[in-house]
């Protein structure tokens, strides 16, 4: 499996979920927020064949501008743990749809996404391994970043902590 | 007409949704009911009756295939569809959930026509 394909997928994936469920027409893409960015982070393993990690992260008045979409709410009335929800179900149809795509016929298990960063101006979120491809788009309100890496590898502390 | 349904998902977002949809798709609903699991499903089912049960697969505790097992072997529950509502678009789930007794298969994402029209079909009945 190329990166390209996986790459391919990951942009198809988060224009079709955002626009199918969210009603939401992206900008195109976009460059990766800079380091510091107001960011809410959400990660989930994935087993089966591939097996693998995926995370993504997203502006936070990007999440919460898509929580209210996905809930019919009004912003300004969303709870915390709502915008948090909502975040976390983005992240498991984004994982779903781009395994999906690229083996259809294979079998997978996504397991419980979480936050594993939620800190305001976090100058302490890890750089994305290297081995990891990832798609960035404009919302409207900010970035999304889509980032997906196939297991060959133990993952790292924070991964196995997610998980 | 009026409808029971059964939404199970662990993710109250998603719950959220799918009972929207359904509502803005024009179904009238006498109840909805709400689960985040097989299990607590299963514990819903035993004092209500519904039309319609709506179950995502991935779910911590009794997941959508075991509660659609257990559903199959409920000579009770049997009757009652179920559709399923997951991100898993692979063929080999899509065929061993529906081998099950699923009555119909929704991948996420999808459009609420989409979910409109598998219920006009599993309840067998167009809304308005």
């Amino acid at each position: 499996m190329t990166e390209t394909t996986i790459r391919t997928a990951l942009a198809t994936a988060v224009g079709d979920v955002l626009e199918s469920m969210f009603f939401l027409d992206t900008l195109g893409e976009a460059g990766e927020p800079p380091a510091g960015a107001d960011t809410v982070t959400v990660h989930l393993s994935f087993e089966g064949d591939p097996a693998g990690c995926f995370e993504m992260r997203v502006a936070r008045p990007a999440a919460t501008a898509i929580a209210a979409d996905f809930l019919g709410e009004d912003a300004a009335s969303l709870t915390p743990q709502q915008s948090a929800d909502v975040t976390l179900e983005l992240a498991n149809m984004i994982c779903g749809a781009v395994l999906s795509r690229i083996e259809s016929s294979a079998t997978f298990r996504l397991g419980a996404p979480r936050v594993v960063a939620d800190i305001v101006a976090d100058d302490t979120r890890e750089p994305w391994p290297e081995e990891t491809t990832r798609y960035t788009v404009e919302t409207g309100s900010g970035t999304l970043t889509a980032a997906m890496r196939m297991e060959t590898r133990t993952c790292t502390a924070t991964e196995k902590y997610a998980s | 007409m009026a409808y029971r349904v059964l939404i199970t998902d662990d993710s109250p977002a998603m719950r959220s949704f799918v009972r929207r949809v359904i509502e803005l798709s024009g179904f009238e609903l006498s109840a909805c009911y709400e689960a985040g699991d097989g299990a607590e499903a299963l514990a819903v089912l035993k004092n209500e009756w519904v039309d319609a049960i709506l179950t995502d697969i991935n779910m911590p505790g009794v997941d959508g295939e075991e509660f659609l097992r257990r559903l199959a072997a409920d000579e009770l529950l049997c009757g009652i569809p179920a559709i399923v509502i997951s991100t898993d678009a692979t063929q080999n789930r899509i065929a061993r959930l529906l081998a099950l007794g699923a009555r119909g298969y929704v991948t996420k994402p999808f459009r609420p026509e989409t979910l409109r029209a598998e219920l006009e079909r599993t309840l067998g009945v167009p809304c308005d």
